[in-house]
């Protein structure tokens, strides 16, 4: 009889990681117990509840140790590329070189929250006048300027244009501060004319044909830098294997989402989920192992939805999540409300959508750039999240406000509007700071008001 | 003649005028009194409430040099019956794409204007258009040296606003003899004007408006030879290929710019002013500090409907300080 699966604490994993070690578990290069991590300074894992499986030890193990990786690989004489700004294109160009790695410095606006603010990394950010008013991306700002957290890029790439100021702004005082940066334009997609030529988006926008040249071009621009930096011709048949690759991990995170949003009881938290989709975005540093950690993981979900296993209450609510949180707490605090993800869109979601593969690559790569639901109206961005929630059968929406983004100001009120009148579901629009246990109390109020708003609609 | 209304300096007021339309170039007279969302720029929602509460609009131009604005045109497409048309203008500047981004994006605005009844402009009609308003606007620039800072301000918005503008109806204003400042940063609204005032009360003159609604923000004077033979490529360089600011990716052109009009008007001190929300300008207030070399004064401006009392005490000091 197989246990069933249950959310843990970082002390549970302790024996639990003992007990799978005894019981004969064979861990990667990256495996061991979560406990070390905190002494390199995550406190924020004692304070989280993880999922039991060694599918969800891989992943973890996997996230936390990607400056081991890039550190490897320069001392391997791998060039590294930080794509700033970019959610999942130069990533897939980069590694379609053998000798490139890229990676997301902007992910270091999770510094603050996992290591709990301990990190000077905010602090250096205000002393260079980028306070909190800015986004917490602007902890990347600061893991530049201290060092420390990534090894500085040979190359940084950064999307401008229809992109949010604060990243904007914060690209722009490290260019200003001497850090080289190839800039390329990501156009505000705009739906095309009656007159003009319009080409349908991976994810199902438009836009105009024009536009996609642009971004193409612009993508020719990243694609010669890479030539450069690698020493060899990122030719087409090369970037077609990277794409192939890419899709790889974009089908198996689609199955994994719709699994895990379908299923009748939820067979994988929401903290891991958040986390295996974000893999999706610059594969962790490593793209084979990215595919390998997905695997595990939808491996263990199907076992558990076969044996009819979860990890919460079968009445869980089902809550469409939109924007990723600050602070990962944010994610255990949604179950311990009452709910449970069945759905997402963490600015991300033309990561997850499948690059076409009968296309020229370059073309597929600047149609999936362009389907980026930031660079668009907010409207386009609320219309896919009424379609998901349709599809995933969400019975209610979380807002995530992200303190000081520019697109926050205004796109909340135009998701919440289009999905209360086409689906009429509860909506509720909270703001999740980098570390939020002195907003737990009214978070908790809010989101438990949510669950049993939704709850009491089943009623009707 | 139907009116477009446009905020952003990168919306030539040439070639909605060839098109026969009437640009007006709006600076909203001041912050709503309520309404203010956490978040949203001061600025944009200006200008939203101030096009909403008009009836004399028939279309509005918005710009996507910063993301606020570019949100804000659907905000306004829905809260206003008017046509609102966003102008995609690269924040990159360094390659043929961004050029061709800008110019296709003034074609698709042509088209826009024709659909309203616009006519679209031969050549020589765009031609003419363009010399005339920068006979208009040398006229204004050319007044500069005996206006004050705040009519000559004035005079600029009142003729991008599209109003006639006698400059002999200005009274006559003694040579400034404060201690040159410079104005840095983004727009103004019209009850801002104050600010040029609370300068002069201080002992200091606004040498150098260089906030969006000022001269940082005028296109280059064209090319004569090209205008001839291109005057769409001229209008394109004058304001894609010159107008320095503070969204452009890198944004060196506007330091070079800064410090060669510094130098020019021997300025000895920096008002930088931003409103609450704007991360583009208020991220480069230390880099501004550390790369002009000069004391700077820094005032935020939040959703007060004018101006914030207590920046004129401070503005007092800061130029106690310079004298």
């Amino acid at each position: 009889m197989t246990e069933p699966p249950r959310q843990i604490t970082l002390d549970e994993w302790d024996a639990r990681h003992e007990a799978l070690r005894a019981g004969g578990l064979q861990e990667p290069f990256y495996g061991g117990p979560l406990r070390r991590h905190v002494a390199d300074g995550d406190f924020r894992l004692l304070r989280l509840r993880f999922d039991d499986s060694a599918a969800a030890l891989r992943l973890w193990n996997f996230l936390l140790t990607e400056e081991d990786r890039l550190h490897a690989a320069r001392a391997a004489g791998k060039k590294i590329v930080g794509a700033m700004k970019d959610l999942g294109t130069v990533p897939v160009m980069a590694y379609s070189l053998p000798n490139l790695v890229a990676f997301y410095p902007d992910g270091a606006w999770w510094i603050p929250c996992v290591m709990e603010l301990s990190a000077p990394v905010f602090r250096a950010a205000d002393s260079l006048g980028v306070d909190e008013s800015f986004c917490p991306v602007r902890a990347m700002l600061g893991a530049f300027v201290t060092g420390g957290h990534f090894p500085f890029p040979d190359l940084l790439t950064c999307s401008v244009g229809a992109t949010c100021d604060d990243f904007s702004a914060v690209a722009q005082r490290l260019n200003g501060l001497g850090y080289p940066i190839l800039w390329w334009e990501i156009p505000a997609r705009r739906r095309p004319d009656a007159d003009e030529d319009a080409i349908e988006l991976p994810g199902g926008f438009r836009a105009p044909a024009a536009q996609v040249a642009y971004v193409k071009a612009e993508l020719e621009r990243v694609r010669e830098s890479l030539d450069t930096l690698a020493g060899e011709r990122l030719d087409e048949t090369a970037l077609a294997a990277g794409i192939r690759t890419a899709n790889c991990v974009r089908r198996l995170l689609a199955e994994l989402r719709s699994l895990v949003f379908t299923a009748a009881l939820c067979p994988l938290p929401a903290l891991e989920m958040l986390i295996a989709e974000m893999l999706a975005i610059h594969f962790c540093s490593d793209r084979e192992e990215t595919i390998a950690v997905l695997r595990d993981l939808l491996h263990e979900v199907k076992g558990r939805i076969e044996r009819g296993q979860g990890v919460l209450n079968g009445d869980a609510v089902r809550v469409f999540w939109v924007n990723p949180v600050a602070d990962l707490r944010a994610m255990n605090l949604l179950e311990e409300c009452g709910g449970r993800i069945g759905g997402t869109d963490y600015l991300f979601c033309h990561a997850l959508d499948e690059i076409p593969e009968n296309l020229p690559p370059m073309e597929a790569l600047a149609r999936t750039a362009l389907a980026d639901p930031m660079v668009g109206p907010a409207s386009d961005r609320a219309g896919r999240i009424c379609r998901e929630i349709r599809r995933f059968g969400a019975e209610a929406l979380v807002v995530s406000r992200i303190p000081g983004a520019s697109h926050c100001a205004t796109e909340g009120d135009v998701i919440r509007e289009m999905a209360q009148s086409q689906t009429e579901i509860p909506t509720v629009e909270i703001e999740v700071p980098p570390v939020c246990d002195s907003l737990q109390a009214t978070l908790r109020t809010r989101l438990e008001a949510l669950i049993e708003t939704a709850r009491e609609r089943r009623n009707r | 003649m139907k009116t477009i209304a446009y905020c952003d300096p990168f919306v030539p007021a040439e070639w909605i005028a060839a098109h026969e339309m009437r640009p007006s170039r709006i600076m909203p007279s001041t912050a709503p009194a309520s309404g203010a969302v956490i978040g949203m720029c001061p600025y944009a929602r200006s200008f939203v409430s101030e096009i909403a509460s008009r009836d004399d609009v028939d279309a509005v131009v918005l710009a996507t040099t910063c993301d606020q604005m570019r949100r804000a045109s659907e905000t306004l497409a829905k809260s206003s019956g008017v046509e609102v048309f966003l102008l995609n203008v690269p924040a990159t500047w360094q390659t043929t794409t961004a050029y061709r981004i800008y110019g296709d994006e003034l074609r698709r605005l042509g088209r826009l204007l024709v659909r309203l009844g616009g006519t679209a402009p031969s050549l020589d009609d765009l031609a003419r258009t363009m010399a005339e308003h920068e006979a208009a606007r040398s006229t204004i620039l050319a007044a500069q040296g005996r206006l004050s800072a705040r009519q000559f301000s004035q005079a600029l918005a009142d003729f991008q606003y599209g109003d006639k503008v006698d400059l002999d109806s200005f009274e006559p204003c003694a040579r400034p003899r404060g201690v040159p400042v410079a104005l840095v940063g983004g727009p103004l609204l019209r009850s801002h004007f104050a600010l040029f005032d609370w300068i002069e009360c201080a002992g200091g003159h606004v040498a150098l408006n260089a906030t969006t609604s000022g001269e940082r923000t005028l296109p280059a004077l064209f090319d004569r030879r090209e205008l001839g033979d291109d005057p769409f490529a001229t209008l394109v360089n004058a304001y894609f290929g010159s107008i320095p600011d503070i969204f452009r990716r890198p944004n060196s052109e506007l330091y070079r710019w800064l410090k060669q009009k510094i130098v020019e008007r021997d300025i000895r001190g920096v008002i930088f002013r931003y409103y609450t929300w704007c991360d583009l300008w208020h991220a480069e207030a230390p880099r501004l500090k550390e790369w002009l070399g000069l004391p700077l004064l820094v005032l935020v401006a939040g959703d007060e409907e004018g101006l914030d009392r207590r920046d004129a005490s401070r503005i007092q000091s800061f130029l106690e300080m310079l004298k």
